[in-house]
C-alpha cells in the first residue's frame, strides 16, 4: 500500500465514526491546549521581563563590600567590613577600559531616626540617594517632576521631595511648587542622646510614591559619619554600593568575575536574568506537566477507541488479510488512524490554546490598564517551534497509543477474523 | 491437459485442530492434483473438511503435516511474506457471505487488492470499472454493498477476486447465500470467466447440481478424498441449460 492510500483509508475510517473520533480527540485537545497556553505564557512573560531588564540596561554591574553576618543585636551597628570600597578602588575602576561611568553610593543605615522639618512641622522620613538603576523597579514608570527639577545636583545641601513624602507631611500636591526653593532641615536623633540638624534647599518634587527624601552623596556621608560618630567614615567603612556602567554586556559579564575575584560582592542584571530564566524553565515544565497528564489520559482514550474499532472491524480485517493485506499493512493502517486522532486533537488544541492566550491577554491588559502599569504587549506568545513541537507531540501520543491495538489487529488470524460476527 | 504439471498438488495433507484434550482431524491425508484450467468441485457432508482444504490451498491456513504445492511454491513452509504475496497476486477468494468492505463502493471494493499491490489510483479505477462491466455491474460502480442485492454483491466479489489477474479462483459455497436462480447466474459467470481466461477454479458446495457443472467432483468424507468423479462435460451443460434447479 502506498502512503497516500493509507492516509485516505485512515481518514475515511475516522469519518465513519465522527462523534467517537471527536470525543476521543477531546482529551488530546485539552492536553495540547493546556501545554500551548502554559508554554506560550512562559515564553511571553520571559520576553517581557527580558525587555524590561534590557530597558534598565544589562551593561550594569552592582558591587557591594563583603560583610559579616548581622543579627538582631548588631543590625543597627556599623557594618564589619574586611575590605571596604574605598575611593582608591572607585578611582581604579573608573580607569578600567570600556567603563563608561562609576557611581559610588553611601546609604543611611536602617534605623536612623531622621525627621524632616518644614517650617514648624517635623515628620519621620527615610533619607535616600537619587533614583538610579539600582532602585528603579521593572514594570514601573520612572518618576516625573511635579515641581522644580528632580535631577538631584551632586552639590551638598539640595533635596528632592517625593509625592509619597508630601502625603506623609499632609501637604497637597498643588502646594508642591511653593515648596521649591524653600529651606528645610533634617534632624537626626542619635541613641546616645545627641541631636543634629542638617540644612537643605528643596530643588523639586517627583511623582515617586515612596515616602522618602533624596539628598546628594556628600550630605549622606556627613549624616552617616555623625550617626556612627566616625569622622573618617569613607576611609574606615568605604562606600555601601558602586554601580559600574560598562560599554556593553560582555564587558559587564567580564567585570563581574574580575571584581568578585578582588573580594567584593558583585551582581549584574544579566546574572539575575539568567536566574529568572532558570526559574521560568522550571515553572514552565511544571505547568506543562499538567497538560502532559491530560495527554496521558487522552492516550488511554485513544487506546480504548482503537480497541473498540478494531473489534467492530474484525471481519473487515479478516477480509483484507485473506485478499492479500500484510501484517504491516494492517498495523500501519491502525497506527495512522490513531496518529491522525492525535494530530487532529493537536491542531484544534493549538488553535484553542492560541485563542485562549489572546483572551487571557486581553484580561491581563485590561487589568494593567486599570493599575496604570507601563507594560503593553503579549504575555502569550505562540512561536512556530511551539506549534511544531505540539503537533509532533500530539501525533506521537496518538501513534504510541495506537501501537498496541494496531499490533493486535495485525496479529489477527484471518480465518478467525472472518468467522467473527 | 493432464500431461502438464498440475497447478495444485496436495500430498498426504493433514490438518489437526486441538480442541482441549481431544484433537479433530479436519484433514487426514489428502492426495489431490488439480490441473491448470480445471474446474473442480469439492463436495461432501458438513464437517468433512472441504473448507479446511480450500483454506490450505488459499494459504489462509497451514497444514499440520504433508505438502501443498501451488506450482513451484510449497505453502506449508513458505514465509509469511510469500504467503501474503501469494494470496494477493496469485489467487482470488470468493466467500459465501461476500465479505465486501461495507463502507466502500462497489468499485472501491474491487480496487482493494490493487491498492494492496500498490497500483496507482487512476489505473486501478480503470481496471475496477472494466471488471464491474465484465460481471455486468457497470451501472452499480458507485453503490455501497448495502445498496446491492445478494447476487450483485457476489458479482462485485467475483470482480474483486479477478482484480489482480490470478491464475486460481477459490470459492467456498459462493451460491450458499443466494436463491437458486441467482446462484445459477453466479455459477455461469464463474464458469464463463474461467473458460474465457483459462483460470483454474476450486469450488466448495453442498449442491450436487452446482457440482455437476465442474470438470471433476471431489467427494470428501472425514477429512479424506472418498471418490473423484469425472463429470460428463456435455451432460452437465445440458443439465444446467434445461433443468430448473429446485
Ligand atoms: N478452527 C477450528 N478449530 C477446531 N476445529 C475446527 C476448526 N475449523 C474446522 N474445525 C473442524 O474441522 C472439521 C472440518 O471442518 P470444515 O470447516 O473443513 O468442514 P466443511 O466440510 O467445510 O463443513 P461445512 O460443509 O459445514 O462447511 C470439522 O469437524 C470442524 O469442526
Ligand atoms: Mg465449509
Amino acid at each position: 500500500m502506498t502512503f497516500g492510500d493509507l492516509g485516505r483509508n485512515a481518514l475515511s475510517n475516522l469519518g465513519r465514526r465522527k462523534v467517537r473520533t471527536m470525543l476521543t480527540s477531546i482529551g488530546v485537545i485539552v492536553g495540547i491546549l493546556t501545554i500551548v497556553t502554559m508554554v506560550s505564557l512562559g515564553i511571553g512573560v520571559r520576553l517581557e521581563i527580558n525587555k524590561q531588564f534590557k530597558a534598565i540596561g544589562l551593561e550594569r554591574v552592582f558591587i557591594r563590600p563583603q560583610e559579616g553576618e548581622r543579627n538582631f543585636f548588631t543590625q543597627f551597628a556599623p557594618p564589619q567590613r574586611s575590605k571596604p570600597i574605598t575611593d582608591a578602588e572607585v578611582a581604579r575602576w573608573r580607569q578600567l577600559p570600556k567603563v563608561k561611568e562609576v557611581v559610588a553610593e553611601v546609604d543611611l543605615p536602617l534605623g536612623v531616626a531622621s525627621g524632616l522639618r518644614i517650617g514648624d512641622r517635623t515628620q519621620q522620613i527615610s533619607v535616600e540617594g537619587p533614583a538610579n538603576a539600582l532602585n528603579q523597579v521593572p514594570f514601573q514608570q520612572p518618576p516625573t517632576a511635579i515641581a522644580g527639577q528632580i535631577e538631584l545636583p551632586s552639590t551638598a545641601g539640595s533635596m528632592v521631595l517625593t509625592a509619597g513624602a508630601l502625603r506623609e507631611l499632609n501637604i497637597g500636591r498643588d502646594q508642591a511648587p511653593s515648596l521649591v526653593g524653600q529651606s528645610v532641615e533634617i534632624v537626626l536623633q542619635a541613641p546616645r542622646g545627641e541631636q543634629q540638624a542638617f540644612s537643605f534647599t528643596v530643588v523639586g518634587v517627583s511623582t515617586d510614591e515612596s515616602p522618602v527624601v533624596r539628598v546628594p552623596l556628600p550630605d549622606r556621608i556627613a549624616m552617616k559619619s555623625w550617626w556612627f560618630n566616625k569622622p573618617e567614615l569613607l576611609k574606615s567603612d568605604g562606600y555601601d554600593s558602586v554601580t559600574i556602567l560598562a560599554d556593553d554586556v560582555n564587558t559587564a559579564s567580564a567585570l563581574v568575575g574580575q571584581i568578585r575575584a578582588e573580594g567584593f560582592r558583585v551582581q549584574s542584571l544579566e546574572l539575575i536574568l539568567s536566574l529568572a530564566d532558570q526559574v521560568f524553565t522550571v515553572i514552565n515544565v511544571m505547568l506543562s506537566s499538567v497538560g502532559g497528564l491530560a495527554l496521558l489520559v487522552a492516550s488511554l482514550g485513544i487506546v480504548n477507541t482503537m480497541i473498540m474499532s478494531i473489534y467492530e472491524r474484525t471481519r473487515e480485517i479478516g477480509t483484507l488479510k485473506a485478499i492479500g493485506a500484510s501484517r504491516g499493512d494492517i498495523r500501519l493502517m491502525f497506527m495512522l488512524e490513531a496518529g491522525l486522532i492525535g494530530l487532529m486533537g493537536g491542531v484544534i488544541g493549538i488553535l484553542a490554546g492560541y485563542g485562549l492566550g489572546k483572551l487571557l491577554n486581553r484580561v491581563i491588559l485590561w487589568y494593567i490598564e486599570r493599575e496604570q502599569l507601563p507594560v503593553r504587549g503579549d504575555f502569550f506568545v505562540v512561536t512556530p517551534s511551539l506549534v511544531l513541537y505540539s503537533l509532533l507531540f500530539a501525533t506521537l501520543i496518538g501513534i504510541v497509543a495506537g501501537l498496541y491495538p494496531a499490533n493486535q489487529a495485525a496479529k489477527l488470524d484471518p480465518l478467525m477474523a472472518l468467522r467473527h460476527e | 491437459m493432464h500431461t502438464a504439471a498440475p497447478i495444485i498438488s496436495a500430498r498426504k495433507l493433514a490438518r489437526r485442530y486441538a480442541m482441549g484434550k481431544e484433537a479433530v482431524m479436519a484433514l487426514n491425508g489428502v492426495d489431490l492434483e488439480i490441473q491448470r484450467g480445471e474446474f473442480v468441485a469439492l463436495i461432501g457432508p458438513s464437517g468433512s473438511g472441504k473448507s479446511t482444504l480450500l483454506n490450505l490451498i488459499g494459504g489462509l491456513d497451514r497444514p499440520t503435516s504433508g505438502e501443498i504445492w501451488i506450482e513451484d511454491l510449497e505453502l506449508g513452509k513458505a514465509t509469511d511474506k510469500r504467503l501474503v504475496h501469494y494470496r494477493r497476486d496469485r489467487i482470488g477468494f470468493i466467500f459465501q457471505s461476500f465479505n465486501l468492505l461495507p463502507t466502500r463502493s462497489a468499485a472501491e471494493n474491487v480496487e482493494v487488492p490493487l491498492m494492496l499491490a500498490g497500483v496507482g489510483r487512476r489505473q486501478r479505477r480503470e481496471r475496477a470499472l472494466q471488471l464491474l462491466a465484465q460481471v455486468g455491474l457497470a451501472k452499480r460502480a458507485g453503490h455501497k454493498p448495502n445498496e446491492l442485492s445478494g447476487g450483485e454483491m457476489q458479482r462485485v466479489a467475483v470482480a474483486r477476486a479477478l482484480a489482480n489477474q490470478p491464475a486460481l479462483l477459490l470459492a467456498d459455497e459462493p451460491t450458499g447465500n443466494l436463491d437458486s436462480k441467482t446462484g445459477k447466474e453466479i455459477l455461469n459467470l464463474l464458469r464463463d470467466t474461467i473458460q474465457a481466461q483459462g483460470l483454474t477454479l476450486v469450488l466448495v458446495t453442498h449442491d450436487l447440481n452446482v457440482a455437476s457443472c465442474a470438470d471433476r467432483i471431489v467427494h470428501m468424507l472425514d477429512g479424506r478424498v472418498a471418490q473423484i468423479e469425472i463429470a460428463d462435460e456435455r451432460a452437465a451443460r445440458v443439465e444446467l441449460a434445461e433443468e430448473v434447479l429446485p
